[in-house]
C-alpha cells in the first residue's frame, strides 16, 4: 500500500468524535481491554479480584491483570484493597462513565467498531 | 405487635405472619429453578417500590445483566431503579465480601450509609462454602457473614442451592439451618403425573408462623402463593400420596 493510500485510510479512521478517537488510542487500545470495559458497562458494580474477573471475562488471570493495572493508570478503573487484596472496578468518575457509556453505545454501529478496531490493531504493532 | 419486614408477596406475608422479622438473616433454599432468586428479587423490589426501603443485591455468580433481564419479564425495572439510588446489584466474590463486611468503611457498609440500604439479597449462601471445606471454620465464617449483615441494620434473604430436584432433598451444610433466623423451603412435588411447585417456612425464630405447604406459581407478575395442597401428604418428599392411601396402607393392609 502506498503512503497515500495509508494516509487516505488514517483521516477515514480518524472521522470520529475526537474524545472516542483519545479514549481509543489511549485508553481501550487493546482488546482485552475493550472487553473489560464492556463487561463492566454491563455489570457496572462488579468489584472483584483479577482471578474472579478473568473468570468472567473467560480469560486468562496473568493476561487480564496486566490489562487492568493500565486501565486503573488510564482512569477507566479503580484500585482499591481490601485487606492487602487488590480489588478492581469502573471508576466512579462520573465523567469517565459517561465516557464509556459513549464508548460501548457507539460501538453498536458496525462503521465505528470497524474504526476502533482498526485504531487498536494499529496502537498493537 | 412485632414490626414486620414485608415481602409483599401476599401468600408468603401471610405464612410468615406479617414478614420478616427486622434484621435477620433468612435463607431461602430450593432446587434450581424452583424460584429462589425470584422470590428474593420480589423482595428487594417490592422494599423498595412500596415501602420505600432501598435494596442491595450481591451476586456471586449470575451477573447483573442478567438480573435486569429476568427482572424485565416480571415489569421490574432494576435499572431505572439503579438510576434513582435506591439498588444497587454488585457482582463480586464471597472471598471480596467477607473481607469487605469485616472491615471498617467498606463497600457494603458505605453504601448503607449512603443508600440508606434496609434489605439485602445475597445470591447465594452455597458459594461460602468454597472459603473453607472445615464445617468448624465454615460455620464461624457464615455466623460472622451473617452477623455483619445484621450489624449493618440489613435485613437479608439468601439463597442456598438444593443439589436434588425431586424428593427430600440432603442437607449438605446444617450448619447453616441454626445460624439464620428463618427457613423457607421451595421444592418442586410430583402429584398426578403433573409437577408443582411447594413452600414451607420451617422455620421462623421468635414468631409464630404458618405450618402447611403451600403451592405457589411463577406468574408474569413473580411469585404467587397459592393455598395450601389438600388431602396429600409427603409433599417435601417430592412424591406425596392420597391420604386415604396412607391411612389405608396404614392400617387396612395390616
Amino acid at each position: 500500500m502506498s503512503i497515500q493510500s495509508d494516509d487516505f485510510t488514517a483521516k477515514l479512521m480518524d472521522d470520529m468524535d475526537a474524545r472516542l478517537l483519545d479514549f481509543i488510542k489511549t485508553k481501550v487500545n487493546s482488546f482485552i481491554k475493550w472487553d473489560l470495559v464492556r463487561f463492566f458497562y454491563e455489570n457496572p458494580n462488579t468489584t472483584d479480584s483479577v482471578e474472579n474477573i478473568a473468570k468472567y471475562a473467560g480469560r486468562n488471570t496473568a493476561a487480564v491483570q496486566s490489562e487492568l493495572k493500565q486501565l486503573v493508570e488510564s482512569g477507566v478503573m479503580e484500585m482499591q484493597l481490601v485487606d492487602d487484596l487488590p480489588v478492581y472496578s469502573l471508576a466512579s468518575d462520573e465523567e469517565m462513565r459517561r465516557l464509556v457509556d459513549e464508548f460501548i453505545l457507539a460501538c453498536e454501529d458496525r462503521h465505528f467498531r470497524v474504526k476502533a478496531v482498526y485504531h487498536i490493531i494499529r496502537g498493537m504493532r | 405487635m412485632q414490626q414486620r419486614v414485608t415481602t409483599g408477596i401476599k401468600g408468603l406475608d401471610e405464612m410468615l405472619h406479617g414478614g420478616f422479622l427486622p434484621q435477620t438473616a433468612n435463607l431461602i433454599e430450593g432446587a434450581t429453578g424452583t424460584g429462589k432468586t425470584t422470590l428474593c428479587m420480589q423482595f428487594i423490589y417490592n422494599g423498595i417500590t412500596q415501602y420505600n426501603e432501598p435494596g442491595l443485591i450481591i451476586t456471586f455468580e449470575e451477573f447483573p445483566q442478567q438480573y435486569y433481564r429476568d427482572a424485565a419479564t416480571f415489569g421490574w425495572d432494576l435499572k431505572k431503579l439503579e438510576q434513582e439510588g435506591k439498588l444497587k446489584i454488585i457482582m463480586t466474590s464471597p472471598e471480596v465480601t467477607k473481607l469487605d463486611l469485616e472491615r471498617v468503611g467498606g463497600m457494603i457498609e458505605t453504601l448503607v450509609t449512603e443508600m440508606g440500604a434496609r434489605r439485602i439479597l445475597i445470591d447465594s449462601l452455597s458459594h461460602l462454602e468454597r472459603l473453607s471445606s472445615d464445617p468448624v471454620e465454615l460455620r464461624a465464617i457464615e455466623y460472622s457473614f451473617i452477623n455483619a449483615l445484621k450489624r449493618e441494620g440489613l435485613t437479608s434473604v439468601l439463597t442456598r442451592e438444593s443439589p436434588a430436584l425431586l424428593g427430600g432433598a440432603e442437607i449438605n451444610d446444617e450448619n447453616v439451618a441454626f445460624i439464620v433466623d428463618s427457613y423457607i423451603l421451595m421444592r418442586y412435588v410430583e402429584i398426578e403425573s403433573a409437577i408443582h411447585r411447594a413452600l414451607l417456612v420451617l422455620k421462623l425464630r421468635g414468631s409464630d408462623h404458618a405450618k402447611d405447604i403451600r403451592q405457589y406459581e411463577i406468574t408474569s407478575q413473580g411469585i404467587k402463593v397459592q393455598a395450601k395442597f389438600e388431602g396429600q401428604e409427603g409433599i417435601m418428599s417430592g412424591s406425596p400420596r392420597r391420604m386415604a392411601e396412607s391411612f389405608v396402607e396404614a392400617f387396612v393392609k395390616r
